[in-house]
């Protein structure tokens, strides 16, 4: 695993990669992940004294703690001695979650091409161009 | 293992889940292209029914790649599953992603009547609120004056 996390610019260009590479391959998954991030922190609780902080000291934390997002391509065995295997990671700060989610779904949904359309074909399309007509005017 | 029909109640379930574990609950996405064979042997096993040569040609023409949602908390082993193949459910499912990344974050929740306004926009356009609320109104007005009037010209 990569020891330094990606930015989450760089995160969503290495993503943005990864779905562009399991399309032209013709198949493959893509697994995303996500998580608190917890690696090496210690949390800070309000109250410290009381015992039932002290047994769960995730329900009551102080100040909003960062999430971290990953990305691979699942690419195991032999084919991660080959240097096939994508494995990205970011860091997304609370104040920044919205941004980061708004443009995450941005990405998948252009990378994601390999889903079904919205069925249009058993629809009459006469009324379906009224309809918009009508919410448009 | 359950896995829900609907994205609403997976992450209702999520959410939960979340709250009782807020540090180990994990969310993968799993988005999942198959290879063209296995693909055709998966529509084979599931519509035996129907015959090989459709199935096939289908198979080659129809997008089959699948989104799978998975909560899953280590301590209790909890899974909660949700899947789907349709491309128009991925905003709203990364949106759903996002709002459960707040939990996470031990952010305080969005209010519930903001959420839904923006659900029901759709993410494409969550900056318009109130013009969203305010169209309703507006159109239901002259539409209904309208109506009126036809019905008294037919009378």
């Amino acid at each position: 695993m990569a020891d330094v996390h990606s930015s989450n610019e760089d995160f969503l260009t290495g993503l943005i990669k990864l779905l562009e590479a399991a399309h032209k391959s013709g198949h493959g998954s893509i697994f995303l992940t996500q998580k608190r991030y917890t690696y090496g922190t210690t949390m800070k609780t309000e109250s410290d004294s009381s015992s039932e902080d002290g047994l769960f000291p995730d329900f009551n934390l102080s100040e909003p703690v960062p999430i971290i997002v990953r990305a691979t391509n699942g690419k195991g065995k032999e084919k991660r001695l080959e240097g096939e295997k994508v494995k990205i990671s970011t860091i997304v700060e609370p104040n920044e979650i919205e941004g980061f989610f708004t443009r995450y779904a941005d990405v998948c949904k252009m990378g994601m091409q390999g889903m079904k359309k919205r069925d249009r074909s058993k629809r009459k399309k006469g009324k379906d161009k009224k309809k918009g007509g009508e919410k448009k005017g | 293992m359950p896995t829900f029909k609907t994205s609403e109640e997976w992450l209702k379930q999520s959410s939960l889940l979340l709250k009782a574990r807020p540090s180990t609950t994990r969310i993968t996405t799993k988005y999942n292209n198959p290879h063209p064979d296995k693909a055709a042997k998966i529509l084979k096993r599931k519509r035996p029914t129907t015959e090989e040569e459709t199935d096939a040609s289908k198979a080659d023409s129809s997008p089959k790649a699948t989104l799978t949602l998975k909560t899953f908390d280590p301590i209790s082993g909890v899974v909660l599953k949700y899947e789907t193949d349709k491309a128009a459910e991925i905003g709203r499912l990364i949106a759903s992603l996002g709002t459960l990344g707040r939990e996470m974050a031990a952010l305080p929740e969005i209010a519930q009547e903001a959420l839904a306004a923006k659900e029901g926009t759709g993410t494409n356009t969550p900056v318009p609120e109130t013009i969203v609320k305010s169209t309703p109104t507006d159109t239901k007005g002259p539409q209904g004056t309208g109506n009126k009037k036809k019905k008294k010209g037919k009378k």
